[in-house]
């Protein structure tokens, strides 16, 4: 009995010590951005654009570059935001903008000829989602939702933020969210799939809303791989919303998309087929792309869709009424680079949507000075665009 | 494209560095244990670490009232010396244990350290050097971003700790303070000399 006891005891201090000097992790997944990476390129140089540490000074950058149809001009409207993305209104003018890596959340003050640019919140976890009602800023990073009341009367004091909803999955890839008010007055957000490919938890790759008390939430749309950008069509009130397609499946495919998700509970189809047609060569098998709901439009590979804005303004000719401005931050995973611009989108009646250029320029040859992430039209019908790039934000105005 | 995103001036760098030598060391090739050398440092890197220790994402007694005071500018010429200084010899070496050095070397392999830190992990973009970075630093590092108490720019980090134990921080740590900083081999060349951080690999990765 004593021996066998010592025995044991032996054992598991022998356990214990081979423990502590022999490594026992096990092979890892590649990094997110790497994941299903098909073996022959695997020494491929592809991968995403490191974002620069600090924002650009204004000399450095190049607005005459960016080309825009006839009778639009743009110019540099503010600088110096480091990461700058989403951007959203308050009630009294303040024009409120998001980061990512940055962390930080700024506010714009118009001062006429010149910009004043505040950090109002700083050190959060990739804050990408900004919406504005009745006097009270939300923001949503990858493990919250939460809100400023009162900000636009504090911006140099800025009040607490308090927490609205946060029964949110924390893992950082595609872990960053949109945020908008829906005409039903719900905060929608995305919450995208953990990784390039895989079949992710229920919990993930969808578009979700919530009552702005952080009552109700619910799954909206399903088999989203990561929408960080959508919005409502001003006559029909129904959601638009751009996703971005995996990666590694070729330079040509799969395509981004532009889609519509008219009702609650439609699939889009990840990660089993994307861009409506291509079964996912790995988790495809015994599904069939008909299942799901198809691409309004094939926005093109790669190309980082990101903003959906309708536009709503007088500033622009009539035929700009309702159409919607999509913002593509470009591509990494492609050797000729695609996207760095903004689209826009005319829905036709019994028809297919027209999809053309509006605004391009930021990538010159394969240089990249700038990436166009989103768009915020103003009270007079000009159009912002934020890039993150450059930490910058442009306006573009018409004239006849 | 590449680290050129805010204007940077490297002599101006030198002479705003050198109350960092008191630790960093001159070069930025450190001589105290604990402390990183950030000689040969990818500027991006160095810059987003500033930044975080000025917006309080990282912390550290020494480090943060310094950075504080800091603005962008300074620490974009900072990073822009250090990133042209040369990687030292190994910090560490006296100290590596070369049984745990060479259990590192698989390991390394499972957990992709070269997919962002590079083929040799001189680091490139917004990702640091590893390779013959100082043994204590490095150990502090790893259990700081498993215990999810020290900054991680894009959460990549964070995650590929969790599944860590102590003997694999260990391996791994002896195993990259004994590597001696080299370039990486250019592309498609194998073992020809060329220069670290060509290609793009992301720090911030992401749409």
């Amino acid at each position: 009995m004593r021996r066998t006891l010592s025995i044991a005891v032996i054992a598991s201090l022998l356990g214990a010590v081979a423990l502590w000097i022999h490594p026992s992790v096990a092979q890892q997944p590649p990094p997110s951005w790497k994941q299903g990476q098909p073996a022959e390129l695997a020494n491929s140089q592809l991968a995403p654009i490191a974002q620069p540490p600090a924002p650009k000074a204004p000399g450095e950058i190049p607005v005459d570059k960016i080309k825009v149809p006839a009778g639009f001009k743009v110019s540099l409207w503010a600088s110096g935001i480091n990461n700058a993305r989403a951007m959203t209104w308050g009630d009294k003018g303040t024009l409120f903008v998001s980061s990512r890596v940055a962390g930080n959340v700024y506010a714009v003050v118009d001062k006429g000829s010149t910009r004043e640019v505040k950090t109002i919140a700083k050190g959060l976890n990739q804050p990408n989602g900004v919406a504005f009602r009745n006097g009270t800023l939300y923001v949503a990073e990858i493990h919250r939702i939460t809100k400023m009341e009162g900000i636009e009367d504090k911006l140099d004091s800025p009040p607490p933020m308090t927490v609205v909803y946060e029964t949110l999955p924390k893992d950082a890839p595609h872990g960053w969210k949109y945020l908008a008010f829906g005409p039903d007055g719900k905060l929608y957000f995305n919450i995208g799939a953990p990784c390039n490919i895989c079949i992710p938890p229920d919990t993930h790759a969808n578009i979700s809303r919530v009552n702005a008390d952080g009552t109700g939430f619910e799954y909206w749309a399903h088999g989203v791989r990561n929408s960080v950008g959508f919005d409502w069509h001003p006559v029909s009130k129904e959601l638009y919303f751009t996703t971005h397609g995996r990666d590694w499946l070729g330079e040509d495919v799969p395509s981004d998309r532009f889609d519509h998700a008219p009702k609650k509970g439609l699939h889009f189809g990840f990660p089993y087929c994307h861009q409506g047609d291509i079964p996912d060569p790995q988790f495809g098998a015994g599904r069939a792309c008909g299942e799901f709901a198809p691409p309004l439009i094939k926005t093109g590979p790669h190309v980082a869709g990101n903003g959906v804005e309708f536009y709503t303004g007088s500033m622009f000719p009539a035929e700009y009424k309702n159409r919607a401005f999509l913002a593509q931050r470009g591509s990494w995973n492609r050797t000729q680079k695609i996207g760095f611009r903004i689209m826009m989108v005319t829905l036709r009646p019994a028809d297919v949507p027209r999809y053309e250029p509006f605004a391009e320029g930021w990538l010159q040859g394969s240089e990249v000075w700038g990436r166009p992430v989103y768009t915020r039209q103003m009270k007079d019908g000009s159009l912002l665009i934020s890039d993150d790039y450059a930490g910058a934000i442009y306006r573009v105005t018409y004239q006849r | 494209m590449l680290g050129c995103a805010e204007a940077s001036d490297v002599e101006a760098g030198r002479r705003k560095a050198e109350v960092c030598a008191a630790c960093h060391g001159p070069g930025g090739n450190a001589v105290i244990p604990g402390t990183p050398s950030l000689s040969g440092m990818p500027a991006f890197y160095t810059h987003w670490q500033l930044n975080m220790y000025r917006d309080g994402r990282r912390r550290d007694p020494q480090m943060t009232p310094f950075a504080e005071k800091l603005s962008d500018t300074d620490m974009a010429d900072v990073s822009a010396y250090y990133a042209q200084q040369a990687a030292g010899p190994p910090r560490s070496s006296a100290a590596v244990d070369r049984a745990r050095a060479e259990a590192g070397r698989p390991l390394a392999e499972q957990l992709h350290c070269t997919s962002c830190h590079g083929p040799t992990l001189m680091g490139q973009q917004a990702v640091p050097r590893l390779a013959g970075q100082d043994l204590a630093y490095l150990d502090k590092r790893l259990r700081g971003y498993q215990s999810r108490t020290t900054s991680d720019l894009d959460g990549q980090m964070t995650a590929i700790a969790q599944p860590l134990t102590e003997a694999d921080i260990r391996a791994l740590v002896h195993f990259m303070a004994g590597m001696t900083p080299r370039p990486a081999p250019a592309p498609g060349v194998p073992g020809a000399p060329g220069t670290s951080g060509a290609p793009g690999v992301p720090g911030a990765a992401g749409r």
